[in-house]
């Protein structure tokens, strides 16, 4: 089967596509594929990867212009895969020459600067984390705190974000504004502002509702289709909507 | 020009992390890391932490199981000092946010877990390191712990036997720097890309025990190598199985194991404990009904989760049926799950006390790629998270007691260690002809699953050995081909497999030597444990002759050894 990378060996734009012929078997991921690349035909290919299975969040990237997990992508599946996603440029701009019934295209994620290749630089989704403060305070004492476990099961959803940067990548605000914080940093704060365990709650959603925050947000529900982990972001987000901070 | 902090930890999974936070008030400690600190492996831990935390049950307890599990090479003061402070870990990390499970009543709930009499094990669903990393993470954030991130650490640098920085390559630019600091933790995980079936992240590598046994710290007891006998198995189609861990917890819940008559067999190798056996005797359980002939075409068993209901599965086993689902293609609420065992966990590492201390100066080590002993011979399910929130800790404050009396930073030795590396990264990236190292890495992991698995005999290690020599020589002849300087994969990839080279020796080498079978090393040639000869630690060392092999007694003195 045919692979079409976009390339981009000094960061920036993509600068071209490479084209290569991988041997597919069974059950082999897209992050198995980029690795018989990597290894066998150019080691110049860069992507980032870790634990293979779906859980760290590393080597989120647009396969035949679907955001996903490569390493939770079986390459067989890819033409059944659809997402609905709401169309922005990224999505539409279809590279000359690319067809997709012959070969398999893959890009960055979009809304970061590429670094390299398939590499993109993740420090304004990183630090979203650090400017809204999304840790729980410490309470003083020794004992485990109460939880019921309706009360977990309200926020386990938006627990099981792996950080993965998709969500952000896959929403039509983020494209064009820079400075909105993204889905997944609007889940964090509501996951701990829904935390019943913890006091002073309110700061998690005044930080959500900021300026460069949910206001942004216009329920296109893209996170939602691309999220690997059924986080939903956009529920969260809705719900920050409507709640008041009085 | 030099970078210097006062404490360098390498590292940013559970241990790592909770080291700098330990430390972090007092001094100005840096994280280097190869990935974002949220992409370590930590993340993939599925089953639990232990604590004893009922009533019912006592640190003493646990301390007896783990020793039990451990077939009596863990240190028993090591294991104390783990098991009094497990409660306080749990709860320290449930009072930062961790999204525990819970008891209808609001309480910690707590699942069965092989090995253990009580069922101790907390979690959270079957994503528990998750959730433990990510509010680790949070925390680190909130007190402004300083990360390196995608940096890869080259060398640990030391002058007369002391640590005194390292040296590491930014991914970003390619370029390498020097580190300059009083203390250095390795906090770099375990090595599971030695083997090619394993449950491990790509990136564990064993970087850190390589490059503390290149700085002339021993390893020790690395012969103990543990397989998790429930990994996802690729179908008799299939060439890829990815070996990703089904926890534990799934048999915690009741799952059974079946071969390919469609019949439970566990109860003829643990009459009493069935699938809750501890997981060697379960591994080597699996891999006997596959040898006479009982195993799926493919090589491969089943684990039957059908029976526990689709309630139970969605709300204990999420993570499990999604791995399921994605990565075989099976929904475990229909069908049960193929299986097989797979490379887990290293008991064995940086060989230190349990305070993290290694016998050379200022360099300290903690979690996987540590071994203050703890796990001994086999560890028990539960407790490696465990380790690394505990001895995280300790390690911290072990280092703030140190700090005063160790010596100021040398800089000059640092600058040249530093240009030194840019030259071997030089060489490395101008080779134009040779072979590349996908093929040696490939080599190396056939080697060592065929040869260096669950069931050894001497042939097959000798064989090995003489094998990794081989591929050593082989790998001064390598080209890494057409690159660049930035995110360099390639030169990344070399750079480990030069690690798990040296790591597959002082595996291979101390399961040669220890001549008898005890815990997850199980001899053929030596089916009996042999308590006269080696109820002793091995310690390797590194020497201009090679790899040398010497033992320690293991500390006794809060159970009898027990056959």
């Amino acid at each position: 089967m045919l692979f079409r990378i976009a390339r981009s060996r000094e960061g920036g734009e993509i600068t071209h596509y490479d084209v290569y012929k991988v041997e597919v078997s069974e059950g082999m991921t897209v992050l198995d594929a980029l690795f018989q690349i990597q290894d066998r035909m150019d080691p110049s290919l860069a992507f980032r990867y870790g634990c293979r299975g779906a859980v760290c969040g590393s080597c989120g990237m647009l396969v035949n212009k679907m955001p996903v997990l490569a390493c939770g992508t079986q390459v067989k599946e890819i033409r059944d895969l659809s997402m609905n996603l709401h169309d922005f440029p990224p999505l539409t701009d279809i590279p000359a020459g690319w067809d997709p019934e012959r070969s398999v295209l893959i890009e960055p994620l979009p809304n970061f600067p590429i670094l390299k290749d398939l590499v993109v630089d993740l420090s304004k989704f990183y630090d979203a984390l650090e400017e809204l403060k999304l840790w729980a305070e410490p309470q003083p004492g020794n004992e485990a705190r109460s939880q019921f476990p309706e009360d977990r099961k309200r926020i386990e959803r938006y627990v099981h974000c792996i950080m993965c940067a998709i969500c952000f990548g896959a929403c039509p605000v983020n494209h064009e504004k820079e400075e909105y914080v993204g889905p997944a940093a609007l889940a964090k704060a509501w996951r701990f502002y829904d935390d019943a365990r913890l006091t002073q709650r309110r700061r998690y959603l005044e930080a959500a509702k900021q300026e460069h925050g949910a206001p942004l947000c216009e329920l296109i529900m893209n996170c939602v289709r691309a999220c690997p982990k059924g986080v939903a972001p956009g529920g969260a987000i809705r719900k920050i909507k409507s709640e008041s901070i009085e | 020009m030099v970078k210097e902090h006062d404490i360098l930890i390498i590292g940013a999974g559970l241990s790592g992390l909770r080291s700098a936070i330990e430390l972090v008030d007092d001094y100005d400690v840096a994280v280097l890391s190869k990935v974002h600190p949220l992409r370590s492996h930590s993340v993939a831990a599925q089953g639990g932490i232990n604590a004893a935390i009922r009533e019912e049950d006592s640190w003493r307890d646990h301390a007896y199981d783990t020793i039990k599990g451990s077939d009596f090479l863990a240190d028993h003061d090591t294991v104390e000092l783990l098991t009094k402070e497990a409660p306080r870990a749990v709860i320290e990390n449930e009072q930062w946010g961790t999204v525990f499970s819970r008891t209808e009543d609001g309480r910690l709930a707590q699942r069965p877990f092989g090995g253990q009499r009580y069922p101790r094990t907390c979690y959270a669903a079957d994503r528990t390191g998750h959730n433990l990393l990510h509010t680790t993470f949070e925390q680190a954030l909130r007190k402004g712990v300083k990360i390196y991130d995608e940096w890869f650490v080259t060398s640990i640098v030391t002058e007369r036997d002391r640590a005194i920085g390292l040296t590491a390559l930014q991914l970003a630019s390619g370029k390498v720097e020097g580190f300059a600091a009083r203390a250095l933790v390795v906090a770099t995980g375990g090595y599971g890309r030695v083997y090619k079936k394993s449950t491990n992240s790509i990136i564990n590598t064993g970087d850190g025990i390589a490059l503390a046994l290149r700085a002339g710290a021993s390893l020790k007891d690395m012969e103990f190598v543990q397989f998790h006998p429930t990994t996802l198995a690729g179908t008799s189609e299939s060439r890829y199985s990815s070996n990703i861990l089904i926890t534990e917890g799934a048999r915690g819940e009741g799952a059974y194991l079946i071969n390919s008559k469609g019949k439970r067999f566990m109860h003829k190798y643990a009459p009493e404990q069935k699938e809750l056996a501890e997981r060697d005797v379960v591994s080597r359980g699996i891999l006997t009904e596959i040898k006479e002939g009982r195993g799926l075409e493919g090589g491969f068993l089943h684990l039957d989760l059908t029976h526990l209901g689709a309630e139970k599965i969605k709300e204990r086993l999420p993570g499990i049926r999604e791995i399921a689902m994605t990565f075989a293609g099976i929904d475990p609420i229909e069908e049960p799950i193929p299986v097989e065992p797979a490379h887990h966990y290293s008991m064995g590492g940086i060989d230190c006390d349990r305070f993290g201390r290694s016998p050379l100066e200022g360099l300290y080590a903690v979690g996987e790629c540590s071994c203050m002993s703890v796990h001994g011979a086999n560890r028990l399910g539960g407790n490696s998270l465990l380790e690394t929130l505990v001895f995280g800790r300790i390690v911290g404050e072990t280092i703030a007691e140190d700090f005063d009396g160790l010596d100021d930073t040398k800089e000059d030795a640092v600058d040249d260690a530093a240009f030194e590396m840019r030259q071997k990264l030089q060489r490395l990236m101008l080779g134009e002809r040779g072979e590349p190292p996908a093929e040696i890495r490939d080599e190396l992991n056939e080697t060592m699953d065929e040869k260096v698995g669950v069931f050894r005999n001497g042939d097959d290690l000798e064989k090995a050995l003489s094998r990794i020599k081989e591929l050593k020589s082989r790998f001064n002849e390598i080209a890494l081909g057409d690159m660049d300087e930035r995110f360099n994969y390639t030169l990344i990839r070399t750079l480990e497999l030069e690690n798990l080279i040296d790591v597959a020796e002082a595996i291979t080498k101390g399961a040669l030597m220890r001549k008898e079978s005890r815990g997850a090393h199980y001899r053929e040639d030596f089916p009996e444990r042999d308590d006269e000869e080696y109820l002793q630690h091995s310690i390797i060392l590194r020497t201009d002759e090679g790899l040398e092999v010497d033992y320690r007694d293991v500390t006794l003195g809060l159970f009898e050894v027990e056959d």
